[in-house]
């Protein structure tokens, strides 16, 4: 029901693999649901890594049931670097994705989204500090975390839950 | 100058790429959702915050709200200059009172500020422009050869369905928190009453005394608001993304038994859509 290349797809991932710092010979399996035009993607498994995405997640707004190569690296890049924090002794344990609070959920892709401009690929700034603002408030303290995030490496769940939560008590009552 | 201005030499740089409505509705996808034993619920629901992808979600409506005041200011200023000034009672070559051409440019002022607005809204929420498709739905209604349906067509019809748009997108920014939003959807919430009360009383001052151009005008509207309920985007059931605005349409002079017939039309898209996504996934499985 769409006009996605698979080749192409799995070419954009094994990049994206071994650009974010995971094992090049890593199996990744990329699902794709072609019966709806939603757009939601997530790490289905960690061990070995599965990624379902519906359709509309990966596809051209301006070209519908295409293939976009900027928007399969934003999301397929965000969560590849979910599965290296995951995967790493050193980041924590965060709970699984179902747990995540939305507000958890975003700060960390904004952590992860932030690596990703860093190596190279096109990110839109603007809008994740627009989907951060909308989860922590639209405040100084937001905006303060929100650059925290965008611009760290070699974060922790912890910190991340800090900066989170720091934003969140500057919330009004 | 020339009159009647074909949308295909609408003025649009590279960044602006138009996808047909009938792409859409040839789409064999389908938003449909099971979570149950033969129980679907349709996705992807009312625009709350509580939606993990509100923030893109309000992104993309508020892109298609900014291609629309572009084509609003250009239907507009059109309807401005197309008719010459007289009775327009509708007899001879098509006239309009001049103070309908007031009202228009009126309306073109109020639809450049809009513009404005939504590019700086645009900007505060990340969006590039022409970042998603425009559909030049708007602006092909206002090239209804009769000034009357252009009235009804566009000013009813359409600025009725900003006036549920705006309503839904300020009730969200209102929810999210977002005082930016909320402001300024209700700044541009209060000219769109004002545009479909131009539509309302034009409509009436124009046909008094000629019912049979009334009714052809309202069966145009009726078809416009048809085809702008999107398949069940715009009703009154719970799930709807956005809902009928019954207060501000009031307020803009809908009659009530106008608003009923409204949200029985969304039905019927509603419904209309389903079975036609259901055959075009038929169709792709087959084929």
């Amino acid at each position: 029901m769409v006009f996605f290349d698979a080749a192409e797809v799995r070419g954009i991932v094994e990049e994206l693999v071994a650009e974010v710092g995971l094992p090049a010979d890593l199996p990744v399996t990329i699902d794709i649901d072609e019966t709806t035009p939603m757009g939601r993607a997530r790490v289905a498994s960690f061990d070995p890594v599965v990624i379902t995405a519906e359709s509309g997640a990966l596809e051209d707004v301006k070209a519908p049931r295409r293939l976009s190569v900027d928007g399969t690296v934003d999301v397929i890049g965000k969560l590849l670097l979910s599965v290296r924090d995951r995967t790493d002794p050193a980041f924590g344990e965060p709970p699984a994705e179902e747990d995540l609070t939305l507000q958890e959920s975003v700060a960390w892709e904004v952590y992860c989204v932030g690596r990703l401009g860093r190596l190279g690929h096109p990110v839109q700034r603007q809008r994740r500090l627009y989907q951060f603002r909308n989860r922590h408030g639209f405040t100084d303290a937001a905006d303060a975390a929100f650059d925290k995030l965008w611009s760290a490496d070699q974060l922790t769940w912890a910190a991340i839950t800090t900066i989170s939560q720091t934003a969140l008590a500057a919330l009004p009552a | 100058m020339r009159k009647a201005f074909p949308v295909e030499d609408l003025a649009r740089d590279g960044r602006f790429v138009r996808v047909p409505m009938s792409e859409r509705f040839e789409d064999p996808r389908t938003a449909l959702v099971e979570h149950g034993a033969g129980k679907t619920k349709r996705g992807p629901g009312r625009l709350t915050p509580d939606r993990p992808d509100a923030p893109d979600a309000a992104r993309a409506l508020m892109h298609g709200i900014f291609v629309g005041e572009i084509q609003a200011l250009e239907g507009a200023g059109r309807t401005c200059w197309d008719f010459e000034v007289g009775a327009g009672n509708g007899e001879g070559i098509p006239e309009v009172p001049f103070e309908l051409k007031l009202d228009m440019a009126r309306q073109c002022w109020d639809e450049a500020r809009h513009c404005e607005i939504s590019i700086k809204l645009s900007a505060h929420m990340g969006t590039e422009l022409g970042e998603f498709s425009e559909n030049t739905f708007l602006y092909e209604a206002a090239c209804n050869p009769d000034p009357v349906l252009r009235l009804t067509g566009v000013n009813r019809a359409l600025e009725g369905l900003a006036i549920d748009v705006f309503n839904t997108m300020r009730e969200f920014g209102d929810v999210a928190g977002d005082p930016v939003l909320e402001f300024c959807e209700d700044w541009m919430l209060a000219d769109e009453v004002t545009h479909v009360k131009m539509g309302s009383d034009w409509l009436r001052k124009l046909t008094v005394n000629d019912k049979p151009r009334q009714e052809r005008a309202l069966e145009f509207q009726r078809v416009v608001d048809k085809l702008f309920s999107l398949g069940g985007f715009r009703g009154e059931e719970e799930d709807s993304p956005v809902r009928l605005a019954r207060r501000f349409r009031e307020l803009a002079g809908f009659e009530e038994e106008e608003m009923d017939t409204l949200a029985e039309i969304a039905r019927e898209a509603r419904e209309e859509m389903e079975l036609r996504v259901e055959a075009n996934r038929a169709a792709a499985v087959a084929g």
